[in-house]
């Protein structure tokens, strides 16, 4: 899928690791085949790698939210790893709530974390 | 009749001091190493340096025009020349009161040489003794700038090792960081601590920040709202924060302040704290002393 990379990595764990294609603007070009292939894999997690990802905005994180209510909507659960100190310092002081999606150090614990 | 050609200040001045250089060279020079040679502060070449460019940046001034242009370059060299001697003093210790002592002998040393000369008019003289008295003002004036943007800086410099080693955050075990908080949060020192915090969680892969507020004087909304973001940061890197240490007083203004502090773990002190992390990574703690029960 242009934009991001989507692999299988056990027990039903997707993880998504976001390219420089990625528009976080155009959601509706996203999520009809994200969620095509997730329902095809049988996907109960879906991690989201943000190694790449340096600074995360307003924007950025209403894509977030919106992949969150996706996966949601399914009974999937969605995790996002790997957030870089920078993103982290920049969302704490834009964003005034607790995100409703689960944040894990690295895409190892998110694997190992239990559904919810 | 042949009209007197009237002599500018600058002129008057510098032909005084032409009459009396080598005189007037030897007493600064003196007077430098009394009150800088004691104590080793400037060497001999160095005190004698400084009184010969002293006089030739002086002159050099009186040279430049019929009055003293504040704006001209040989001005400013001047009034450089003294900030760069003062800072020097202060860098090897001494103190203002010398430094201006000197500043003051110098001027003086100008004004002794006007009494022994009786071919000036008062009006002259007079003249003279306002020009001397208005250079020497601003280069004291620059002395005190330079000793007090020193105070400053040493200040801010006090201030950040202050607030750098007030706020050490300590890996106690693997994959839990402490951090203390003492004193107040304002939002530079949230902001430097939150940097430091956030590069550790990641370099240690650490799972839990048990942060220790007992430190913390007093709680208002500001110092809530940095450590509310504090948390979220924490909690956005994919740690677990726990706050321990809140005191019957922070408790009463954080409920006074209608703050809600969310899902965040919360314990009294900081052993209950460590004791929570460990259950968080899912550690079990066991004595190892067996005494035999009779």
């Amino acid at each position: 899928m242009r934009g991001m990379h989507l692999t299988a990595i056990g027990e039903g764990s997707i993880l998504l690791e976001p390219g420089a294609g990625l528009d976080p603007l155009n959601t509706d070009l996203y999520l009809e085949p994200l969620m095509s292939f997730l329902q095809q894999e049988k996907a109960r997690k879906l991690i989201y790698d943000l190694k790449n990802v340096p600074l995360i905005d307003t924007i950025y994180y209403n894509w977030l939210v919106h992949i969150h209510r996706l996966c949601s909507i399914s009974g999937m659960e969605f995790i996002v790893a790997n957030m870089q100190p920078t993103a982290a310092f920049a969302l704490s002081t834009t964003i005034k709530e607790t995100p409703p999606f689960i944040c894990a150090l690295d895409v190892e614990s998110a694997r190992l974390s239990g559904p919810t | 009749m042949v009209k007197k050609e009237t002599k500018s200040t600058n002129q008057l001045l510098v032909e005084l001091l032409m009459t009396r250089v080598a005189i007037i060279s030897n007493v600064i020079e003196e007077r430098g190493k009394d009150i800088f040679g004691k104590d080793n502060l400037l060497s001999t070449e160095e005190i004698s340096d400084y009184s010969l460019e002293f006089l030739e940046l002086f002159v050099t001034l009186l040279h430049a025009g019929e009055t003293i242009d504040r704006r001209s370059s040989e001005y400013k060299a001047l009034r450089r020349f003294f900030s760069e001697f003062s800072h020097q003093i202060q860098v090897r210790g001494s103190n203002l009161d010398e430094f201006v002592r000197y500043v003051q002998f110098l001027q003086q040393v100008f004004i002794e040489g006007l009494e022994e000369t009786s071919s000036l008019k008062f009006e002259e003289i007079r003249s003279i003794l306002l020009l001397i008295a208005s250079v020497f003002n601003d280069i004291l004036l620059d002395v005190f700038h330079v000793y007090l943007d020193k105070k400053e800086s040493t200040i801010q410099a006090q201030q950040d090792e202050l607030k750098k080693t007030s706020t050490p955050i300590t890996e106690i075990w693997d994959g839990v960081l402490t951090l203390p908080i003492i004193g107040t949060l304002d939002s530079s020192r949230t902001l430097m601590v939150m940097e430091k915090l956030l590069s550790r969680i990641e370099a240690e892969r650490a799972q839990v920040v048990v942060m220790d507020v007992t430190g913390v004087l007093a709680i208002d909304s500001q110092v809530s709202h940095h450590l509310i973001q504090m948390i979220r940061a924490i909690g956005l890197m994919g740690a677990k924060a726990i706050l321990t240490g809140i005191r019957p007083e922070i408790a009463r203004s954080l409920t006074s302040l209608n703050i809600d502090l969310g899902d965040v773990s919360t314990r009294s002190t900081l052993s209950e704290g460590l004791k929570e992390a460990f259950v968080h990574l899912g550690i079990h703690v066991d004595s190892t002393d067996r005494r035999e029960i009779v």
